[in-house]
């Protein structure tokens, strides 16, 4: 059995390796994309806490319309770096990698990614260029927003350039991320796993690792000229000199339009595992699930330019871009439709796990109906700006990411812990979520409709109203992330024992035991089909000793 | 245990070894090269965009008191750095073929020709500097753009010496064989990069 799969694997090797011993190389500087990945979570949610904190002055501050919690200034800075964290230091490392990591190789049947060593040199760029980022409140954090466009950025004060440093620096980690994976998804599948039998979140990886890779880069010499014309007044983007603040917004945006997708096409990919498992259905439309992840992907290097509509775009430019961002939601809907027609007729589970997933389902569509207004040129004259505009990317990022994020937390927190984690508490934190989430961005539509601003410390006495309603939903939020952590430390301790698939679930990370052996597989599998054929036996041959105590063959000579 | 009867099996595992579980074949680092590769491309790129776009949006190109880029000489240094693309072709082909004083001579030209191409671009940007008044910070996007692009391409030709001078001492000292000889493939495709990047570079600053 074993030869097969070295003939048709290529590099594959069938045999392990002995698990390094002594704490630092096995949890501290490990290679196994299963501590790394899980490290990723743990440094993430550290970051996600640190952003949550200051998203919570944001909404004390705005309880008041004459504001007076915290400075003027200090406000830009607290938004400039929760918006930055966000972004940089919680959802993209959280989805690809923390769950690409532990969860791609797995559904491979791979050993780890392709290169392990640049694998653990990826992630610790990830909290040093977190504390990065975090120290430029020391020297006068940015005051320009997460986006940081010139002039204003170029008048910030030293931490400014920290923010270009820091940011410069995850973003390399990604790139290289993106290099690992793409090379481990196309050359390190087992054995008879061809493409179209590749489980959806995988698609998903692939789709976006070419995206952290191009897009990252881009953003690399962006990041790099405004850090030059800030240091040593090289003039790229100041007007006085010659340059054009215009230029920046081009650069940035080539890369952060991908970049949402970077943030938003792994949540497809995991959701498209957990519905069919709680449904206890096949995923329908498998094909056109994966191929619209990638045109997603492509299509999403040709429509920056809808952030800058009202920028002075000549208008020629202006149609082309909103009539292919209109293309590009076509694909986004397939999904939707595929996820619905999926859950149609199918014996429901509701776990933790699947609610978060139909939630993601339902606000994420809420989101994506809001970033078709924006895409029209006439009504996104009068609302970009203001916080229309928050509210549609709080819709997609939190509602979609980050939901997408719980979602597959407590789908695959049993495979990484080898525990339950405790649904009383899961069911709780989603009900909090939804309403606190619901309470503090829907009404954010109608105050950007009637003309709020967003990035203002103070505003019209009349907004204020709705405002306290925000914040007070995001404490309720901010209490429901408590009860999610506070749940993962309780079951670290007490959950049930998952054993190896408590979910019956089919891709191959849940054929093997839980928490899986430091090698992954005794024996790479060969494999037959598609995961998601919940009637059928199993697609997948070379297991049999997965789950008793056989002996992982050992190379000869390393005994 | 199955073990024996694999082929391929060896594995470079120990401290300095490569990887826990696969043979890093040629293949994975090949694939991975090429990705790389292919990110310094976009990074070169987002850079050359910025350059095309800054000239576009300003009047005369180039601007106002910028005096003309000497190009006769930048034209004899290209040809330098493009002699020694041809020369690192026949070093690799030499060392497939088992020549290995035809290999190490044509590695050995290569190396020269870069550093020959480095100092001819040292000596163009003092000229600037010196003779025409020309700096990064200080005359305006031309500076600015010139300088950032060259000095990447420069800097990619200084790093791509030194790696060839080291990949040079490790085939002396032995490391690579007939048959496995990634290192070597590996500064071949970069130093052809870093030549197509030069044909870009000298195109846009010096031919339009
Ligand atoms: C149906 C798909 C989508 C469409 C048509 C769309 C369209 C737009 C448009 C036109 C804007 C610019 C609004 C303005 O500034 O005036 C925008 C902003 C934004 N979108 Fe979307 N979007 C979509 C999906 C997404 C997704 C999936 C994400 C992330 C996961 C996302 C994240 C953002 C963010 C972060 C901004 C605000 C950037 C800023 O700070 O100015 N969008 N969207
Ligand atoms: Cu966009």
């Amino acid at each position: 059995m074993a030869v097969a799969a070295t003939h048709v694997g290529g590099g594959i090797a069938d045999h392990v390796h002995p698990e390094p011993q002594g704490f630092i190389r096995r949890y501290v500087f490990s290679i196994d994309h299963k501590i790394i990945g899980i490290q990723y979570l743990i440094t993430g949610f550290i970051f996600l806490v640190l952003a949550g904190l200051l998203a919570e002055v944001i909404r004390t501050q705005l309880m008041n319309a004459n504001g007076g919690f915290v400075s003027n200034n200090t406000y830009n800075e607290v938004y400039s770096i929760h918006g930055s964290a966000m972004v940089w230091l919680v959802v993209i490392p959280l989805m690809t990698g923390a769950f690409g990591n532990f969860v791609m190789p797995l559904q491979l049947g791979a050993r780890d990614v392709a290169f392990p060593w640049l694998n653990m040199i990826s992630f610790w760029m990830f909290p040093v260029a977190g504390l990065m980022l975090f120290s430029s409140f020391l020297m006068g954090a940015p005051v320009a927003g997460w986006t940081e466009y010139p002039p204003m950025s170029l008048q910030g004060e030293a931490g400014t350039s920290m923010w270009c440093a820091a940011i410069f620096l995850v973003g390399i980690s990604s790139t290289l991320t993106g290099m690992n994976f793409m090379v481990t998804i196309l050359k390190m599948r087992a054995p008879g796993m061809t493409l179209t039998r590749m489980p959806l979140f995988v698609w998903a990886q692939l789709a976006t690792a070419p995206l952290s890779m191009v897009a990252t880069t881009a953003l690399a010499g962006a990041l790099a000229a405004l850090f030059m014309e800030r240091q040593f007044g090289v003039p790229f983007f100041d007007p006085t000199k010659g340059g054009s603040p215009l230029l920046w917004q081009h650069m940035f945006w080539f890369y952060s339009h991908p970049a949402v997708y970077i943030m938003i096409l792994p949540a497809f990919g995991m959701i498209s595992e957990i519905l069919p498992t709680f449904a206890r259905k096949p995923i329908f439309g498998y094909k056109m699930i994966a191929f619209s992840s990638v045109t997603i992907a492509l299509a999403g290097f040709m429509v920056w330019a809808h952030h800058m509509f009202t920028s002075g775009l000549a208008p020629f430019m202006q149609l082309p871009f909103m009539l292919l961002t209109f293309v590009i939601a076509v694909p986004t809907g397939v999904k939707i439709f595929s996820w619905i027609t999926t859950l149609w007729g199918g014996k429901i589970h509701f776990t933790s796990a699947m609610l978060f997933a139909i939630g993601f389902v339902v606000l994420f569509a809420l989101g994506g109906i809001t970033g078709i207004f924006l895409a029209s040129v006439p009504t996104d004259l009068h609302l970009h700006g203001t916080y229309f505009v928050v509210a549609h990317f709080h819709y997609v990022l939190v509602g979609g990411s980050l939901m997408g994020i719980f979602a597959g937390f407590y789908y695959w927190f049993p495979k990484m812990s080898g525990r339950m984690m405790n649904e009383a508490l899961g069911k709780w934190h989603f009900w909090l979520f939804v309403a606190g989430f619901n309470g503090t961005f829907l009404p954010m539509h109608w105050l950007g409709f009637e003309g709020m601003p967003r990035r203002v410390a103070v505003y019209d006495p009349q907004f204020q109203f709705w405002n306290r309603v925000e914040s007070v939903s995001s404490y309720v939020m901010t209490f429901a992330i408590l009860l999610f952590f506070v749940n993962i430390l309780v079951s670290l301790r007490r959950g049930k024992k998952a054993g190896p698939n408590p979910w019956k679930a089919r891709t191959l990370e849940w054929q093997i035991p839980s928490p899986p052996h430091y090698y992954n597989f005794k024996h790479v599998p060969t494999v037959y089909g598609l995961p998601y054929d919940f009637s059928e036996p199993l697609p997948y041959r070379g297991l049999d000793d997965e789950l008793n105590d056989a002996p992982a063959p050992v190379p000869a000579g390393a005994h | 245990m199955a073990v024996a009867s694999l082929p391929n099996q060896h594995v470079e595992h120990a401290e300095g070894g490569v990887d826990r579980f696969y043979e890093e074949t040629r293949d994975l680092r090949l694939t991975g090269f090429l990705f790389f590769l292919f990110s310094d491309v976009v990074l070169f790129s987002a850079f050359i965009f910025a350059y095309l776009y800054l000239r576009n949006s300003g009047q005369s190109w180039p601007p106002p008191g910028i005096a003309r880029l000497d190009v006769a000489f930048a034209a004899w240094n290209s040809v330098v750095l493009f002699g020694s693309g041809a020369t690192m072709h026949y070093a690799l082909e030499n060392w497939k073929h088992g020549n290995f004083n035809k290999y190490a001579g044509f590695l050995i030209a290569t190396i020269v020709l870069g550093i020959a191409f480095l100092g001819g671009q040292a000596y163009e940007y003092t000229h600037l500097y010196f003779v025409d008044k020309i700096s990064w910070a200080g005359s305006g996007i031309f500076g600015a753009s010139f300088f950032t692009l060259t000095g990447m391409h420069g800097f990619h030709v200084a790093v791509g010496v030194v790696y060839l001078t080291v990949l040079l001492l490790q085939s002396v000292h032995g490391v690579y064989t007939k048959e496995k000889y990634f290192g070597l493939t590996a500064g071949t495709l970069y130093w052809h990069f870093v030549d197509i990047i030069w044909v870009v570079l000298f195109s846009i600053f010096y031919l339009i």
